[in-house]
């Protein structure tokens, strides 16, 4: 998606947050419905949106934590439409959010969970991001010779940058407080989402190879299902052409796709490191040994 | 009155460097270029030959462009390696209507304003030269040598955040790469991952 051409939209975009938030909270329709027409007359024409362009908390799946089960928590993001974050590698431009996290002692955080990106722009400058909504989840681990307690008291500071035709950057310090009304099943819905956005591990039966000639890596998979469409989605910067043509076809046994090389890979790389997405929740981490033609 | 003679040149070389599949590579001749600086003087990359010469992409809505501007550090970069003969030339290659996209007596106040010193700014809101170079970002910086070759494209530092307090402590690439090819040293990180706002390009 082209975002400046989401610029004729803009007095809808306002209205359209608001209706999301309608559908977040069920019960406050009336009320936040006429906050969206009081902003939708508020704001003329020519004026350029202002405030953060997303909303961002911190959530938990569970109500309490138990010993020695990670408690998974993230941060919940929702953007304005036409508005992105980016993923842990953004592409060409831009930057991932990144979190700081405050936790009782004895309690450690693990890395963000990123689920599957959208790719970002269409010219000469491709990202990997995020539009609409998205929870960057992370497992917290307490001390096992703890009992079963309520929530632990965890912040997280969170910087990151938004974009649209424009940056934007942000930060925000966030505590965990539990759902509004103790909804606890509508956030654990969330994690539950989430959980099937995430990048799974290549099937076994997958055998992957990349081939690399002058200007390519031919990344080729030999896999025991029909494949129709495949893009490859880079997780170390520098190695592929974000916006360079994803050639796929089928072979005899799986399928390829042609890859073009970054201008700025400038040393022979062993492992060319991505994601393989077939399709919405089909995404699968992979790591293919490097082989010179 | 510039695009009549500047953009068909322009054009000319990009659509030459596309056929043949270049992109701007280091170690390999930088792209031969006309543009129009914001008091009309044209600049030709090939009259540059016998000095370093210093490509900076810039849009001044761009908060990563900011960063390094309200600081300090990119017009201090400026005046540094100016007064050290090297030939630094700042390009926009917003689009009309885009971020960053200013006409040339907008940009002029805004050099003095902001106290900048590059030798101009380049306007380039067609995105001829920026396609030419394949300029993904602002900042982002390349390096030419008195010979004509390219021998740096990349970031103008290691640390890719908009945060001011991280200019200082930073590896400087820009810097960098040219104390090492001012003394006849090879540059050590020619090429880097450049980190910024994407240029506005026409879409």
């Amino acid at each position: 998606m082209r975002p400046s051409k989401l610029e004729i939209r803009r007095p809808k975009t306002v209205g359209a947050v608001q209706v999301t938030m309608v559908l977040w909270r069920g019960r406050s329709i009336v009320l936040l419905t006429a906050c969206a027409m009081l902003a939708l007359a508020a704001r003329s024409n020519a004026q350029l949106p202002s405030g953060p362009h997303l909303k961002v908390e911190l959530i938990s799946e569970q109500a309490t934590s138990s010993p020695g089960q990670p408690l998974w928590v993230g941060l919940l993001f929702r953007l304005e439409p036409g508005w992105h974050i980016y993923w842990q590698n953004p592409g060409d431009s831009g930057e991932p959010p990144k979190v700081q996290w405050d936790l009782p002692a004895g309690f450690v955080a693990g890395p963000i969970r990123w689920p599957q990106p959208i790719r970002l722009g269409g010219g000469s400058v491709v990202d990997y991001g995020y539009e609409g909504q998205v929870l960057l989840m992370a497992p917290i681990q307490g001390s096992s010779s703890r009992n079963a307690t309520s929530l632990p008291s965890l912040s997280a500071d969170v910087k990151y940058i938004v974009c649209r035709d424009v940056c934007i950057p942000g930060k925000a310090h966030l505590t965990l407080s539990g759902p509004a009304g103790g909804d606890w099943a509508l956030w654990r819905a969330l994690f539950e989402q989430t959980r099937a956005q995430l990048p799974k591990p290549a099937p076994a039966s997958w055998k992957l190879t990349a081939v690399s000639d002058k200007q390519h890596f031919i990344l080729s998979v030999q896999a025991r299902s029909q494949v129709a469409n495949a893009s490859f989605f880079p997780l170390e910067p520098s190695q592929i052409d974000n916006s360079g043509p994803q050639e796929f076809s089928l072979t005899h046994n799986g399928f390829r796709l042609a890859l073009k090389k970054s201008d700025q890979l400038t040393k022979p790389i062993t492992n060319l490191r991505g994601l393989i997405v077939l399709g919405p929740g089909r995404a699968f981490e992979v790591s293919a040994p490097v082989v010179s033609r | 009155m510039r695009k009549r003679f500047a953009a068909p040149t322009l054009i000319g070389f990009a659509l030459i460097a596309l056929s043949l599949g270049w992109a701007a590579r280091v170690g390999e001749p930088a792209p031969d270029f006309t543009a129009t600086d914001t008091n009309g003087k044209v600049h030709k990359l090939s009259e540059y030959q016998g000095k370093f010469v210093v490509l900076e992409w810039t849009n001044r809505g761009c908060p990563y462009t900011q960063k390094h501007y309200n600081s300090g550090n990119m017009q201090r970069l400026q005046r540094e390696w100016t007064s050290r003969g090297v030939v630094w030339l700042t390009v926009i290659s917003s689009a009309p209507g885009k971020q960053g996209y200013v006409s040339a007596s907008e940009e002029n106040a805004y050099l003095k304003q902001a106290n900048a010193a590059p030798t101009a700014v380049l306007l380039d809101p067609a995105g001829t030269l920026g396609h030419l170079y394949d300029a993904k970002t602002t900042p982002h910086i390349f390096i030419i040598n008195p010979k004509g070759s390219l021998i740096y494209n990349g970031a103008i530092d290691d640390r890719p955040t908009t945060d001011l307090t991280d200019v200082n402590g930073a590896k400087n690439y820009v810097s960098m790469a040219l104390e090492e090819a001012t003394s006849g040293k090879p540059v050590s990180n020619p090429t880097t991952r450049p980190y910024g706002c994407s240029v506005k390009y026409a879409d």
